[in-house]
């Protein structure tokens, strides 16, 4: 495992006006494990605390209690060791705007200890790989939302880490450039490195993670592949809108084949397996009842099914 | 540690000549002063002569520079806590310290050369100084610059807001330059202004400053002035590297 983390927890001491303070429990009880050479993700809504949590595995945040062990050292006791061993990419990238990108990697290089030749190596192969080698000497200001991350993300791998925290790596990114990242973190799991990345995105963490935790109001309430946590839920899942929600739940409860029934906003939404044969049968008993429907629709179970569930609302809905 | 320092400072200098005006344009003020206002001193000097007056008057604009360009250090701070530098750089190998110190170094060397270049104008324009007096007065304003830059970066961390650090700057900005008599010297005023500005640490480096102008390089008010802002850079700077431990919360 390179990360192992127990019963983390971070409470902050809010400035609430004059003298008067209160506090704020961002994480609550976090526990995680990542294998080595995993792409692991950490979903969530907005506030979830999850930059919280990425940031004491960092070692940038020291948590109010529990423990974690990143890359075979204690978070707390041994930062230095840790720093040495991990990547970190905030989520404002953390690149100087003012500067060349070149000039930003060189100097990353350079506090990781290379020579001024050896980090001129590890800049020249760093650009070459994220194919900024053409703009390295623009400042970065003058780049665009695409062009800037990739310079973070490159500024994070310069100490060439067994892991790298990536904070809401694609969040304002357009679908290219989404689609090219999520193609740079596979490549980086499939150099060995490990990677801990947090999104708000349900399709980044189910296309994207080998494994993830989701995490809401400070504590984790899910964890496993995005297959098997889908396949706790449903293959498929039914959207229905009727004018009788009441008698169209107790309705759905009755069918054998309708394994839970969630309420959302003004639907119902109703899980079920092998979801095209069965919507014949969900239909004539919607029939025989005589309940009008409004709109029915059917649909893979997503991640935003499995939030739902442990939750109780949607994800989009929580931010 | 001290190679992470000069490595922040290479990177800092890098960036200073990749955009020379700014530290150009920070001289603009003291010239101006020295061009449109030393001369209204003639008449207020014993001999009445302007090389009296650019004695009296340039270590004054001088020590303006010194705290008005280092107080404003900060502003770069401050958006470097909200674009992820600072928090990128805390979890780095970087030695923390060498944060802060490479940037007051900056500060103090870009200082120096602003400080050369208003003195040469003054020179120029009829002063006349000591090698000595000039290498003293160098080093008088990197030790005022690096009392008011660790400041600036200490009071950046703490607010980390523009608006508020711009208020606090231009708060204590006046009431510091008239009490330290860098415009006219506080001689000229009366007792109870005499009193208090010798609780404004920069009078100090204004008196040295006008010392070693006149070539009184002897005068206790130099070692006086050394010792106040080696104690208060020390201060300051220990504060500003406490500041970014605490970063995170």
């Amino acid at each position: 495992m390179i990360i192992e983390a127990h019963a983390l927890r971070k409470t902050f001491i809010a400035r609430r006006g004059r003298g008067k303070t209160e506090e704020v429990e961002a994480v609550k009880g976090v526990d995680l494990s990542v294998a080595e050479g995993e792409i692991f993700a950490a979903l969530g809504p907005n506030g979830a605390g999850k930059t919280t949590t990425v940031r004491m595995l960092a070692t940038f945040t020291v948590p109010t209690a529990g423990t974690a062990i990143v890359a075979g050292h204690d978070v707390v006791k041994e930062a230095a060791k840790v720093r040495e061993r991990i990547g970190y990419v905030s989520q404002a990238g953390g690149v100087d705007e003012n500067a060349p990108g070149l000039e930003n990697l060189l100097l990353a290089a350079r506090l990781a200890g290379h020579s001024r030749k050896q980090a001129l190596v590890r800049a020249d192969e760093l650009l070459a790989t994220f194919s900024l080698t053409e703009i390295a000497g623009r400042p970065v200001k003058t780049l665009s939302g695409g062009q800037k991350r990739r310079f973070a993300l490159a500024i994070g791998l310069v100490n060439r880490p067994p892991l790298v925290f990536l904070d809401e790596p694609t969040t304002g990114l357009d679908p290219q450039n989404r689609a090219n990242l999520w193609d740079e973190v596979r490549a980086l799991r499939d150099q060995g490195t490990s990677v801990l990345l947090t999104t708000h995105y349900l399709d980044e963490a189910d296309a994207l993670c080998d494994r993830l935790v989701i995490i809401d109001n400070g504590l984790v309430v899910a964890e496993g592949t995005p297959e098997a946590l889908k396949k706790e839920v449903a293959g498929d899942v039914v959207t229905l809108r009727v004018d009788d929600l009441a008698a169209a739940e107790r309705l759905l409860a009755a069918q054998p084949y309708i394994k839970e029934t969630q309420p959302q906003d003004d639907a119902l939404r109703a899980y079920l397996d092998d979801g095209e044969h069965n919507l014949a049968a969900l239909l004539r008993a919607l029939e025989v009842e005589g309940l009008a429907i409004r709109s029915i629709s059917l649909d893979r179970a997503t991640l935003d099914d499995v939030f739902l569930r442990h939750t109780g609302r949607s994800l989009r809905d929580a931010a | 540690m001290f190679r992470h320092t000069m490595l922040f400072l290479g990177y800092e200098l890098g960036n200073v000549r990749r955009n020379p005006a700014w530290a150009v344009l920070g001289i603009l003020q003291p010239v101006l002063y020295l061009l449109l206002f030393a001369p209204l001193l003639t008449q207020t000097t014993r001999s009445g002569t302007l090389g009296e007056a650019l004695r009296m008057f340039t270590p004054g604009s001088m020590m303006m520079i010194a705290l008005f360009g280092s107080m404003f250090a900060g502003f770069s701070m401050i958006n470097e806590t909200r674009n992820g530098v600072l928090e990128r750089l805390a979890v780095s190998q970087a030695w923390r310290p060498a944060i802060i110190l490479g940037r007051v170094t900056k500060d103090m060397l870009v200082l120096a050369f602003q400080a050369l270049l208003v003195m040469g104008v003054a020179v120029l324009m009829g002063l006349r100084l000591s090698l000595a007096a000039t290498l003293l007065m160098l080093l008088l304003m990197a030790a005022t610059g690096l009392f008011a830059a660790s400041l600036s970066y200490g009071l950046a961390l703490a607010i980390r807001d523009e608006n508020g650090l711009s208020q606090i700057v231009q708060f204590f900005a006046l009431p510091l330059t008239l009490l330290a008599g860098m415009l006219l010297p506080v001689s000229l005023g009366p007792e109870w202004m005499q009193t208090v500005a010798r609780f404004n640490p920069l009078y100090y480096s204004v008196e040295a400053g006008r010392s070693l102008f006149a070539d009184r390089l002897s005068d206790t008010t130099i070692p006086v002035a050394f010792g106040i802002f080696a104690v208060l850079g020390a201060l300051s700077l220990a504060w500003s590297v406490r500041s970014l431990g605490k970063l995170a919360g």
